[in-house]
């Protein structure tokens, strides 16, 4: 039972509740689902029209110099995207010549350590307390013809917003591959 | 820029001991049968065979000048960047005097791996085994309980083992462990030419975006030396997607894209471009072709190049250093063993691109080329499909075939050196000849042993 108190009360930064993070989990595996089944333009439907889809690339670095081991914005990235050029990579897989991915790969996104916080605006221009900073772990498998195999682990943090009918949205991600030379010969999935 | 470096470390007598390797311990094969430039046949064991793979090692690598960083890296005293030469791990960095240089990257003690960090900023460069530590010049420094060495141990005598001659082309840095090579300038002949479309648009030159782009292939390093060098052919086929998404929406692509003319240049020691010739031939960002000054650029390089090889192609400078001059994406092959190699690719821009220009050229590449290239995702699937069946009895002999524009190279009058039509495998011919050249002489570390 909240309180008129508890209503008034920022929730800026703050955990969300057992309902909100079984909501962002189950948008995850279907979210994952989409992925795994290829029903890409369904995936887009997920992704806010300002999107900004982010991985980096990672480097060894002295300890000293670990804050720099990811690259900055602007530098080398397996991913720098906008919603119109995921859709452009996308419109690739209707090309029916997409040689990389026919015949298709088989891959399972299994998502996990799933955390979810309100938003704090001050920290995120342009996002309310509605909104929510989440932060989850992925691990992605792939298959590949007769006996290719991948393994991508790693980490994302997204802001997901709220939008007006209540769905959630992805409108931000960044993507930390555990990787420092990619182990693959492509990528050719989203995370 | 030119520095030439004396050799050190190994090239040195020590003072004490003496080591002698039985002249058996590497078999060179006799690689004649296996290319034949004028039948253009190949036989397949060249991407499949481990003794050929040591023997590549010891007279194609270790002889060859061999890509190793941009200049860009490099600012001040002991920035250093870690990477291979064949298989040799290096380091290379500036040393107080701004030289660049490079070292092996491999303690002269115990044989550690001496710098684990891929790039960074330093005053010295100390082994984590026992603690050796050696300057920015190579020189050892430090040796933890000296007194427990006898008298005659002398630090100078054991200092990195150094790349004997680093040379820069145009901010390209290359390294080779020939003692006596043909200057780099001089090896690069009339590829310079054609290089320059990609490197010499102004005064400034270039610069490379922060990282380097690294993923595993399993496949032979020359599958895709090859390609760089010699094949447009692939582009229609094997990039069809993305040729579709360059198309405007909805439509196939122009047939002035399918349907293209241009020229192959190859030559001698190995090098090989390809370019369509088209006055609109750009396939890249918009908003780096709005703001490129074609008239300066024409004025500067001369109209050959801006139709050529300036506005599309590809290129690979003999052995494994390839670069594709419209998306400014430069990138090494590094070997891993007959069936496996490591592709390590910048991404070079104009230093006088603004920001949003240099931006925009930065996430076309990406998006074109790098793993999740739209473009290059297709490759990584040929390369590894070629190598992944060439192990079979039957199918390893089989001849590859090579034949297209056989006879076709010649002085066309308009660009340097020869060329062959754009669709040919002239300069696939060439770079097999120029390995079948190397890997049948004695490099010079064998000749000191005769």
């Amino acid at each position: 039972m909240s309180t008129p108190t508890d209503r008034l009360r920022s929730r800026a930064g703050e955990r969300a509740d057992r309902d909100t993070h079984f909501e962002v989990e189950q948008f995850y595996y279907e979210e994952a689902a989409l992925l795994d089944e290829g029903r890409y333009a369904d995936w887009l439907d997920l992704l806010a029209d300002d999107l900004d889809y982010w991985m980096p690339t990672r480097t060894n670095r002295l300890r000293r110099q670990q804050a720099l081991s990811v690259a900055a914005r602007g530098e080398a990235a397996f991913y720098d995207e906008t919603k119109e050029s995921l859709a452009w990579r996308i419109r690739r897989f209707d090309s029916g010549m997409a040689w990389a991915e026919d015949p298709p790969s088989r891959t399972r996104h299994l998502i996990t350590n799933v955390m979810v916080r309100h938003v704090d605006p001050a920290d995120h221009e342009g996002f309310t307390e509605n909104d929510l900073c989440v932060g989850s772990a992925f691990l992605v498998y792939r298959n590949r013809l007769e006996r290719e195999e991948n393994v991508f682990a790693g980490g994302r943090t997204d802001i997901l917003r709220k939008a007006a009918d209540g769905r959630l949205q992805i409108a931000r991600r960044t993507i930390l591959l555990d990787q420092n030379i990619l182990q693959a010969k492509n990528i050719s999935t989203f995370f | 820029m030119t520095s030439t470096n004396e050799p050190q470390g190994a090239a040195t007598a020590a003072p004490r001991g003496a080591l002698r390797r039985p002249a058996d311990l590497a078999r060179n094969l006799d690689v004649s049968g296996l290319v034949d430039t004028e039948g253009g046949l190949l036989d397949r064991v060249i991407f499949t065979d481990q003794e050929l793979y040591r023997q590549e090692l010891r007279r194609v690598f270790a002889p060859s000048w061999l890509f190793l960083a941009h200049t860009d890296q490099f600012h001040k005293p002991g920035d250093f960047f870690t990477t291979y030469m064949g298989e040799d791990p290096v380091i290379v960095t500036l040393d107080r005097d701004r030289r660049i240089r490079a070292y092996l990257n491999s303690c002269r003690h115990r044989g550690a791996r001496l710098c684990r960090a891929d790039f960074g900023q330093t005053r010295n460069f100390t082994c984590t085994y026992h603690g050796w530590s050696f300057n920015l010049d190579g020189s050892l420094v430090s040796v933890p309980n000296k007194d427990g060495y006898p008298d005659d141990f002398e630090e100078g005598k054991w200092g990195l083992v150094e790349v004997p001659h680093v040379e820069t082309y145009r901010g390209l840095v290359f390294g080779t462990w020939n003692p006596q090579p043909v200057p780099l300038r001089e090896s690069l002949g009339d590829m310079a030419w054609y290089m320059d479309a990609m490197l010499d648009h102004d005064d400034e030159g270039t610069v490379v975006v922060g990282g380097v782009h690294k993923w595993v292939l399993e496949g032979n390093w020359k599958l895709a030396a090859e390609q760089f060098a010699t094949d447009w052919y692939h582009v229609n086929m094997s990039h069809a997607s993305a040729l579709m998404l360059l198309a405007p929406a909805g439509k196939k692509p122009r047939d002035e894209v399918v349907h293209r003319t241009g020229r192959q240049y190859s030559d001698a020691n190995g090098n090989g471009a390809g370019f369509p010739v088209h006055p609109r031939n750009r396939f890249d960002a918009r908003t780096v072709h709005e703001w490129t000054d074609y008239d300066a650029l024409r004025e500067r390089l001369g109209e050959a190049r801006v139709e050529g090889p300036l506005t599309n192609g590809h290129a690979t400078v003999f052995p494994n250093f390839s670069y594709l001059p419209v998306n400014g994406s430069v990138r090494v092959w590094h070997p891993k063993g007959p069936d496996k190699m490591e592709v390590w690719a910048w991404t070079v821009v104009d230093k006088s691109m603004p920001e949003e220009v240099r931006e925009a050229q930065r996430l076309y590449n990406l998006r074109t080329f790098g793993p999740s290239g739209i473009f290059e995702q297709d490759d990584g699937e040929n390369w590894s499909e070629v190598q992944a069946i060439s192990q079979g009895f039957i199918t390893n002999g089989v001849p590859l075939n090579y034949q297209m524009g056989l006879g076709s190279e010649r002085e066309d009058g308009r660009h340097p050196g020869r060329t062959s039509e754009l669709y040919s495998d002239a300069a696939g011919r060439a770079f097999y000849g120029r390995w079948r050249e190397l890997m049948n002489t004695p490099a010079w570390h064998e000749e000191s042993k005769a």
